[in-house]
């Protein structure tokens, strides 16, 4: 029995990009356990540790050599495979080169009572050490980029040039070639700290050695490291530290050895909005800001750095000059705009595009505001709320020419709102405004009042219009316009109850574009864009956790207003779970009922010829149309629910009491058309057949 | 600028260890002297208006084909819309960058540059230098690469980035480009906030010339000029002009000529987008215009000087920029 070994490999480079690092690690957990497989290489655990300048393996219980292996093939049947005189025919010799046998070497050999060639091959346990630099460099090139580069004179790509290899089997040197390098001994540590070059004796030291050498080599590792960080930053200081996920991750991924530091900035800063304050911090410098006990930010922020510790206070120091720098800016900005009223920015639109072929952020607004007014319309607002709606709509986008959101995008509206009541226009304006790009992400807040929800559908629906119009609707994965996000947005505020009719805003939205200009098939556009929030609202509920047959019977009633079809879909799923036994029979009833359906017989039933259980079926029908009309007509589409739910009763009866292809014609006709009658009642509320088992 | 006294600690702290910082020419010579040492040739600025070393031939055109080339210089970079009059103490309309570029890129080249470093005073073991994500493409050059901005305690002081493509041609070898924004680097090194008080020179005599006392009047007349009075009917024309200019010298299988030509309507094109009178619309037709002409001239390039003939259109051709995003510059 041959021994175990460890087997340690590292790919040094320069700094991989944060998050292309993030996904590499998760590639590689799989990647190499799989490459070893494939050669059949013998091995235990696989580990993966990762840092922007290094992606390491670590394999242990290695064997010497793969398992010797005899394969057995058979082959075609001995009369195909021989000629009369016994001489091997060319399917014979076909099978044979195939397995890279000479045609001497097949066996003839009974199965199953027929005869036939067999072929044995035999695979000799291979040298896993030899088999190793393929399997490595497989590895190497197995990785799958975002984005990958070529360097120097090489043709080879990865993520960012590759600067050093080390591969060890034990003691033992794996020559892995790449890049016109081989892998040997020697590995770089932290690119300050202790930069190397360090040797390393065995593969087991390998950790150790690049760990002595101030690298930190996971991302768990790193993230804990700086979250312990943060914690003590925030014991010192007092305050709490916002951490959001994907600039940590960003942080974990830009340093080797991550050091978390508390800095400074003057307070006259904290007059500027927070939202610029924070933008800035985060999303520039990548640096968390910190908050007081009330949630008010404070003029202290952390800084993860890749620096050495000892110099902590010069590092400090620079940082707190970019700051200051970024926030003179923002606050200069910040000062400039509010020199103009808001609405001064609006005309200046026009200097921004908004899509290629749609014309410029103006055209945007103005047709905002046209929806926005049709939307109040439909809504019923009040006068001073469809006033408000306007002029919200008008002013919306009138921040993205202000400096501050040209130099901080992601304060948009938020700027807006706070130059809008600096130019004295209403709280409830200056409020849609901010809230305009909401929900910005599905389980986002919608806005707070109708004039929000309008202003923000207004743009979302222009958006989506717009872009089917020109023929931009998102396909497979690319949705550059984020339009699905877009559409579950206006959902979600059509069911938190904005009363407007989603079709007609796009009719109105459609007509926008064809006043300005935009040539397109308003037909097809329609069905297409239609169908889009159909899509959306049947994902939608589904991932809420509805069940398709129920949705499926909501649509087939004909009902095409996504809000609509969530009220109904929530509601049809609340009473089938009250009463599941009820809505199963039914369901099963119903679609009885509908297969046996003649609508050419029509509903005209004839009472004389009827018995008890028809009778009784046929007032209960009568009962339930009157009552399922009047709920649907109030819009209570549980009660309409609850009246067809009345009729298991008497339709149970009816199939167990009566026999409905009678040999008399006209008794048969008859309840033919009772049973059409019954179909008819639940049509307007929904297709139950659709829930019937074995009927999806 | 609430910062004079961390200024002139950083200053005093410098004083006392027997050096003062190194002036704004220091910075310049010292890298010139350092890179001259690395091999590469220091050119003097391109006496043209680029909005980028980068756009210099030395880089743009000398990074197509399979010689090697090793260069550094200065280059005098304008940008009409930056303009702030003078009264933004980090942007301006005009402003220096360092260019290096070499091909194919060395294997030790991030140490070289890290060498530059300590080269003009900044003890890199000392502060928090970092090599963080930032690709970058050039639509109207039909060009991209790979690369990182180097921060040095968070500030961004340089461009590092290995050219994939150019004018729509793959780059082989792969060069290598260094740009340093040679007064946020002085800035840095010399502890100052506004770039208007870098110290550019300091002579025997204690005599200091700032970046103000040079360029400061400088800024605010092309600030008004490119803003205010730059004529726009003549812009438009010579945009005109200079395209027409550039498909003739073209024609003649001239394309270092001709590349001045396409430099020439990049920086029309930003003045009239300074002037505020290209609309949003249009911006994007201007762009295309100078990228049609940008390529045509690598195409030149590779076929007249390198002396290879171009494959396939298409067969190379760089992942299409978003729309709207680019600059002339």
């Amino acid at each position: 029995m041959s021994s175990l070994h460890t087997l340690a490999f590292e790919i040094g480079t320069e700094e991989i990009p944060a998050f292309d690092l993030h996904k590499a690690t998760q590639q590689l957990e799989k990647l190499v356990p799989e490459a070893l497989v494939a050669v059949r290489v013998p091995h235990g655990d696989v580990s993966i540790h990762t840092t922007p300048r290094r992606l390491i393996a670590l394999v242990e219980g290695v064997a010497d050599a793969t398992e010797a292996l005899e394969e057995v093939f058979r082959g075609p049947s001995a009369k195909i495979a021989f000629d009369a005189e016994g001489n091997p025919t060319k399917a014979a010799i076909g099978f044979a080169r195939g397995k890279g046998l000479d045609v001497d070497a097949l066996e003839r050999r009974e199965e199953n009572g027929a005869e036939y060639v067999f072929a044995t091959r035999s695979v000799p346990a291979r040298d896993v050490a030899e088999l190793l630099p393929g399997v490595l460099e497989g590895v190497i090139t197995g990785i799958s980029w975002p984005k990958s580069c070529r360097w120097g004179t090489r043709g080879e790509y990865f993520s960012r040039p590759v600067r050093w290899l080390v591969a060890l089997l034990d003691e033992r040197v794996i020559p892995v070639e790449f890049a016109g390098l081989t892998a040997g001994k020697l590995t770089c540590g932290h690119r300050f700290l202790a930069p190397g070059p360090h040797e390393v004796a065995r593969a087991a030291d390998l950790l150790d050695v690049v760990e002595n050498a101030f690298v930190v080599t996971s991302e768990q590792a790193r993230e804990q490291r700086i979250r312990e960080g943060v914690a003590a930053a925030e014991a010192e200081t007092g305050y709490r530290a916002e951490l959001p996920e994907k600039t940590l991750l960003e942080v974990t991924n830009l340093a080797e050895y991550p050091t978390v530091l508390v800095g400074t900035f003057d307070e006259e800063f904290l007059r500027v909005p927070e939202e610029i304050i924070v933008d800035a911090m985060l999303m520039h410098q990548r640096y968390f800001p910190l908050y007081d006990a009330a949630g008010k930010l404070t003029n202290k922020f952390i800084v993860v750095t890749n620096g050495d510790p000892a110099h902590a206070d010069t590092i400090i120091d620079g940082n707190e000059r970019v700051v200051r720098a970024r926030l003179s800016d923002a606050k200069f900005f910040y000062e400039e705009d509010l020199k103009h009223p808001l609405e001064t920015y609006v005309d200046r639109l026009d200097e921004v595009v908004f899509q290629e072929a749609l014309g410029t952020m103006k055209d945007k607004s103005d047709r905002i505001v046209a929806l926005a007014k049709h939307l109040a319309a439909d809504a019923q607002l009040g006068e001073a709320d469809a006033a408000d709606a306007e002029r919200a709509a008008y002013l919306a986008k009138a921040d993205l020419v202000t400096n501050a959101v040209v130099e901080f995008t992601s304060v948009q509206g938020v700027m807006g709102s706070y130059y809008a009541e600096a130019s004295g226009e209403g709280e409830q304006v200056a409020r849609a405004i901010a809230d305009h790009y909401r929900p910005r992400f599905s389980g986002d807040e919608p806005p707070a009042s109708d004039v929000g929800k309008v202003v923000a559908v207004a743009d979302k629906l222009d958006t989506i219009c717009g872009l089917f119009a020109v023929g931009q609707g998102p396909t497979g994965s690319s949705d550059p316009f984020a339009l699905r996000r877009s559409a579950i947005g206006i959902l979600a505020m059509l069911e938190a109850g904005l009363p407007v009719s989603l079709m007609k805003a796009v009719d109105a939205s459609l007509s926008t574009y064809e006043n300005g200009g935009i040539d397109f098939d308003r037909d097809d556009v329609r069905a297409q864009v239609a169908d889009f929030f159909v899509t959306r609202t049947k994902v939608m509920l589904r991932d809420s956790g509805a069940s398709p047959d129920a949705i499926d019977a909501v649509l087939a009633a004909g009902v095409d207003e996504p809000a609509e079809v969530i009220v109904r879909v929530r509601a049809l799923e609340a009473a089938r779970k009250d009463e599941r036994e009820t809505f199963d029979d039914l369901a099963t009833a119903y679609a009885r009922a509908n297969n046996l359906r003649d609508a050419q017989l029509g509903d005209e039933v004839d009472e004389a010829l009827m018995g008890d259980a028809e009778r009784a079926l046929l007032s209960a029908v009568g009962d339930v149309e009157a009552r399922a009309a009047a709920a649907l007509a109030s819009d209570d589409y549980a009660a309409a629910l609850a009246a067809l739910a009345t009729l298991r009763g008497p339709i149970d009866a009816f199939f167990a009491d009566v026999l409905v292809m009678d040999e008399d014609e006209s008794v048969r006709a008859n309840r033919l058309r009772l049973l059409n009658r019954f179909v008819d009642v639940f049509a307007s509320v929904a297709d139950f057949g659709k829930m019937a088992k074995g009927g999806k | 600028m609430p910062t004079e006294t961390e200024s002139a600690a950083r200053a005093d702290e410098q004083a006392a260890a027997g050096s003062l910082p190194p002036t704004f020419q220091d910075v310049i010579m010292n890298l010139q002297r350092y890179w001259a040492g690395a091999g590469c040739v220091i050119l003097q600025p391109y006496d043209n208006e680029v909005g980028a070393g980068t756009n210099a031939p030395a880089t743009t055109l000398r990074s197509l084909g399979p010689d090697t080339w090793r260069t550094a210089y200065v280059q005098g970079c304008r940008r009409p819309t930056d303009g702030r009059y003078g009264e933004n103490p980090n942007r301006t309309q005009h402003y220096f960058q360092f260019q290096v570029l070499m091909k194919p890129s060395p294997d030790d080249i991030q140490d070289l540059y890290l060498g530059s470093l300590r080269a003009i005073g900044i003890d890199v073991d000392a502060h928090d230098v970092r090599f963080v994500e930032d690709d970058w493409e050039s639509p109207t050059l039909g060009a991209w690469g790979l690369g990182w901005e180097v921060w040095i305690d968070g500030m961004e002081v340089t461009q590092f980035t290995y050219f994939q493509q150019v004018g729509g041609f793959e780059c082989n070898p792969v060069p290598v480009e260094i740009a340093y924004g040679l007064e946020r680097l002085t800035m840095f090194v010399q502890g100052v906030d506004s770039m208007f008080d870098i110290v550019w020179s300091r002579g025997a005599d204690g005599v200091t010339f700032t970046y103000g006392d040079v360029y400061l009047e400088n800024e605010r007349q092309y600030s008004a000029f490119n803003f205010e009075v730059a004529d726009t009917d003549f812009l438009f024309q010579e945009f005109n002009d200079r395209e027409a200019e550039c498909k003739r010298t073209l024609a003649a299988n001239l394309p270092l000529p001709a590349y001045d030509s396409v430099l020439k309507c990049c920086h029309t094109f930003n003045l009239l987008d300074a002037r505020g009178v290209i609309s949003a619309t249009e911006r994007m037709a201007y762009i295309l215009r100078v990228r049609t002409l940008a390529k045509a001239v690598c195409a030149s390039y590779m076929e007249h000087v390198v002396g290879m003939k171009p494959a396939e259109e298409g067969a190379a051709s760089a992942p299409e920029a978003e729309a709207g995003k680019g600059d002339a510059r």
